[in-house]
């Protein structure tokens, strides 16, 4: 195994390298950004609205976040940045947060951009409509608009999650003038957005192309430098490779062609592969064990199960090396919030065997001690393999496992409604803050109510439900990072589910685009800051 | 009863039976198609010999290419698992699916066509436009319903290919049994007192034999072909090896690694060639006026 590992490793290392050669061939010609120029780039699938204060699907937001600016930027660390807002305080007690607004905004139809916009977004669509900000903003009690460029946030409780959850995704502000008093989710502004931001909406020809232009007036000066961004809908991902390959297509999101593909694209010379500009998503895989099953409710068969699996394969083999081995629910890639001395469960096949054992599941005559269904996330053909990977995995320990294979609809209501399975798989985004994105995989709450991608494996435990609470409420960082580390202490004690990887996605895009990816919010957020190096012919 | 045998042209059909593997045996491409299905069945068969471990074991290092390592002969896929082991077990998942398939739709295309066929009048009537009705439907996306309704298992796949491919044998064989029913032979057994029943299986299917054993060796051809393309759009069984699912996991990494594919895709391409040149040599021997020459 070590061997098949390393050659990963290797493999690995060569994409790395030619993304850090890539980081710094741009730092030669990066002084002086170039205007001008036309981006076309890949929308996959095809987003079905342009608002993401109202749908959060990916699609949306990757072409929102150009229309509309957020209250906040993320930088590549996560730090916040000034962006509609130019600065904000948060009171001693944490109960009131204040964001002084820009004064040179105006929306794409010449309309100021003020307070009003926000108080009114956040009390009837964040607060109301928006499916993860009914968590985030819930103790937000009044908006207060001293004036029209100052907005104050009271609160019943303090609450930090806030902070982390204002860009143009997660707190995106819609214009008033054209909201006020109409259906919100049926708004025709909805297919045709206006916003602040760098790229106005210019046309969209469902099935083909959308087209985003140059907004002339942006507040953020100088920018942004392209012309004009055209995202292309091309729903094969072997048409997408040979787009990007060909330079028809010059920037694609989302791991936008076969795992196995990026290797080969990532050594051409007019391509590079971009990690980076997910870390605001922070998305891990994992196993959920359904507790109700007769066998998987023993919190040692839960611990065998883990032991079986090697979590390194899975990185290195079955996601081809763009993903990383998870030990807790809360990626390292929220440095602050990660507890890396969670209980560890190395793979190990003897202790696997005895934990079994010790259960009281002897193997059979044949070698089976019991079986198991396993559905996986039914996202495409690496879920498979993960699949396929757990039934070999657990059959060495003498559990037989049959995988079932189903469409989104009837795994979600099978998963999260009917509970009608006993490993389940699926990937999360646990955002910048565990309480925007991990704490609804345990949270007894969502248990059966059919909300998907919540608690999946029934997990019901009081003690966590009330840690949950508690870190909501806590106003200071330091309070919320201990309360959310004793929540992952508890939860990889009990195992209800394995965190197998954080998934590393990968964009490509053509090498004579720089500055593509600036922020870590970035597949969400704007490419104001890109511009074609022309020097480079490509 | 013996007046029956005189009057039943039963000796016609020996000759028709007994030379028929010695006129198989005279046609070059029917030799080749017997030979290659010979093999195949051989691979089969022996598969838990040759690769007693399940073929969907992770056994070596990912991505070794044929010849690259004596132990993986065909080399590895993308999950370091054996492609010649799993050829050789795709090869009785397939067979196995493509004969259980057709023994479906033969059990009801036969049926339907021998009793529409028979009887006549409002059973004929009835039984043919539940037959066009299933004719209106595109067999292979009325295949991927069925399965996609059921949840993909073997034996769904094995239902919805049997439900979808027998209305085109419902209709050749009623045409067949109306050219029979009217015959001296048939009209010859209902004076005698026959049961209907009798008469269908003894002597009308007997004469019907060469056209379905003919179509009967196309469509496991055919059946073979439609578990690959269902398994290869991801609604196969997971939990076995087809050939079909080893081309769809294998299509991902065409580009860079096209042996994965390529491989399971020769052995689909042998065997319905191998029982399409059967089928046609089958044609031939059965055909009496080709005998005369």
């Amino acid at each position: 195994m070590t061997s098949i590992v390393s050659r990963f490793v290797l493999l690995r290392a060569t994409v790395l390298a030619a993304g850090v050669a890539s980081l710094f061939g741009g730092a030669a010609f990066a002084g002086t950004p170039q205007d001008g120029g036309t981006l076309t780039a890949i929308v996959q699938p095809e987003p079905v609205t342009l608002t993401s204060a109202i749908n959060t699907a990916a699609p949306t937001g990757f072409i929102s976040g150009n229309v509309f600016d957020g209250l906040i930027d993320y930088d590549l660390d996560l730090n916040p940045k000034p962006a509609l807002a130019e600065r904000w305080e948060v009171a001693p007690d944490g109960l009131s947060i204040t964001f002084f607004l820009r004064k040179d905004v105006t929306w794409h139809d010449g309309h100021p951009f003020t307070a009003a916009d926000v108080k009114w977004t956040l009390e009837n669509v964040w607060k109301t409509i928006h499916p993860r900000n009914q968590a985030t903003f819930g103790r937000v009690t009044r908006v207060d608009t001293p004036d029209d460029h100052t907005v104050i946030l009271r609160l019943s409780e303090p609450s930090l999650a806030i902070l982390s959850s204002v860009n143009s995704n997660g707190a995106q502000v819609l214009p008033k003038h054209l909201y006020e008093g109409t259906d919100v989710l049926n708004n025709p502004y909805n297919l045709k957005p206006v916003g602040t931001g760098a790229f106005v909406f210019k046309e969209w020809s469902k099935g083909n192309y959308l087209i985003l232009e140059r907004n002339p007036n942006y507040w953020d000066k100088g920018k942004p430098h392209l012309d004009r961004v055209v995202f292309k809908v091309i729903p094969d991902a072997a048409a997408r490779a040979a787009a990007l390959e060909k330079g028809d297509v010059q920037y694609a999101v989302f791991s936008p062609v076969p795992l196995k593909d990026a290797e080969r694209l990532g050594k051409l010379p007019n391509l590079k592969i971009e990690t980076r500009g997910y870390e605001w998503i922070s998305p891990w895989l994992f196993f959920d064990l359904n507790v109700d099953n007769k066998y998987l409710k023993d919190v040692r068969v839960r611990r065998a199960i883990a032991h079986a699996i090697d979590r390194k394969a899975i990185s290195n083999i079955v996601w081809y090396g763009f993903a990383k081995p998870a030990i807790s629910p809360v990626p390292s890639t929220l440095p602050a919030f990660h507890d890396a001395t969670v209980p560890q469960y190395e793979f190990d096949v003897k202790k696997a065997e005895a934990l079994l054992d010790e259960a009281g599941y002897k193997r059979g005559p044949d070698g089976v001690r019991f079986a198991l269904t396993h559905d996986f996330i039914p996202y495409g053909d690496d879920y498979k393999r993960t699949g396929e990977y757990l039934k070999q995995a657990l059959k060495r320990v003498g559990i037989e496992v049959t995988i079932r294979s189903q469409d989104t609809a009837a795994f979600t209501k099978r998963v999260y409604g009917d509970r009608d399975f006993d490993i389940s798989s699926a990937w999360f985004a646990a955002f910048s803050d565990p309480q925007v994105g991990v704490t609804r995989a345990y949270w007894s709450g969502w248990v059966g109510k059919n909300t998907p991608w919540t608690n999946g494996s029934g997990y019901r435990n009081p003690e966590v439900d009330a840690l949950i609470a508690q870190a909501q409420g806590q106003a200071r960082q330091e309070d919320r990072i201990a309360t959310f580390k004793k929540i992952q202490q508890i939860v990889q004690t009990d195992l209800p589910s394995i965190p197998l990887a954080e998934l590393k996605f990968f964009s490509v895009h053509a090498a004579n685009l720089k500055d593509v990816v600036t922020h870590g919010d970035q597949i969400y957020g704007s490419l104001k800051d890109a511009w074609f190096d022309k020097a480079a012919s490509n | 009863m013996s007046i029956a045998q005189s009057v039943l042209p039963a000796a016609e059909e020996r000759p028709v039976r007994r030379g028929l593997f010695a006129r198989l045996l005279r046609r070059p491409s029917a030799v080749a198609g017997l030979a290659l299905l010979g093999a195949i069945l051989a691979m089969a068969a022996l598969a838990d010999v040759v690769y007693p471990a399940d073929p969907l074991d992770m056994v070596g290092t990912p991505f070794l290419w044929p010849g690259a390592d004596p132990d993986f002969p065909l080399g590895t896929d993308m999950m370091g698992r054996d492609i010649a082991a799993g050829i050789f077990h795709g090869a009785r998942v397939s067979l196995l699916i493509g004969g259980v398939a057709t023994l479906v739709s033969l059990v009801i295309g036969v049926g339907v066509g021998a009793i529409a066929g028979f009887f006549r009048g409002r059973a004929d009537h009835a039984l043919m436009h539940v037959t066009e009705l299933f004719q209106t439907i595109p067999p292979f996306l009325f295949a991927i319903v069925i399965v996609a309704i059921l949840q993909p298992t073997m034996t769904t796949v094995v239902l919805a290919i049997g439900l979808t491919s027998w209305p085109s044998l419902a209709r050749l064989v009623r045409a067949e049994v109306l050219r029979l029913r009217d015959g001296e032979m048939v009209q010859a057994s209902i004076v005698l007192g026959l049961s209907d029943a009798r008469i269908i299986l003894t002597h009308v299917l007997p004469n019907v034999l060469a056209p379905i054993v003919v179509s009967a060796s196309i469509m496991v051809a055919s059946a073979i072909l439609t578990e690959s393309s269902l398994a290869f759009l991801g609604l196969g069984d997971p939990n076995i090896v087809s050939w079909g699912s080893m081309v769809g996991a294998g299509r991902e990494v065409l580009r860079t690694d096209w042996y994965v594919a390529t491989l399971p895709g020769l052995a689909i391409v042998a065997a319905v060639l191998a029982l399409n040149l059967l089928g046609d040599g089958l044609n031939d021997a059965l055909d009496p006026r080709q005998n005369r020459r």
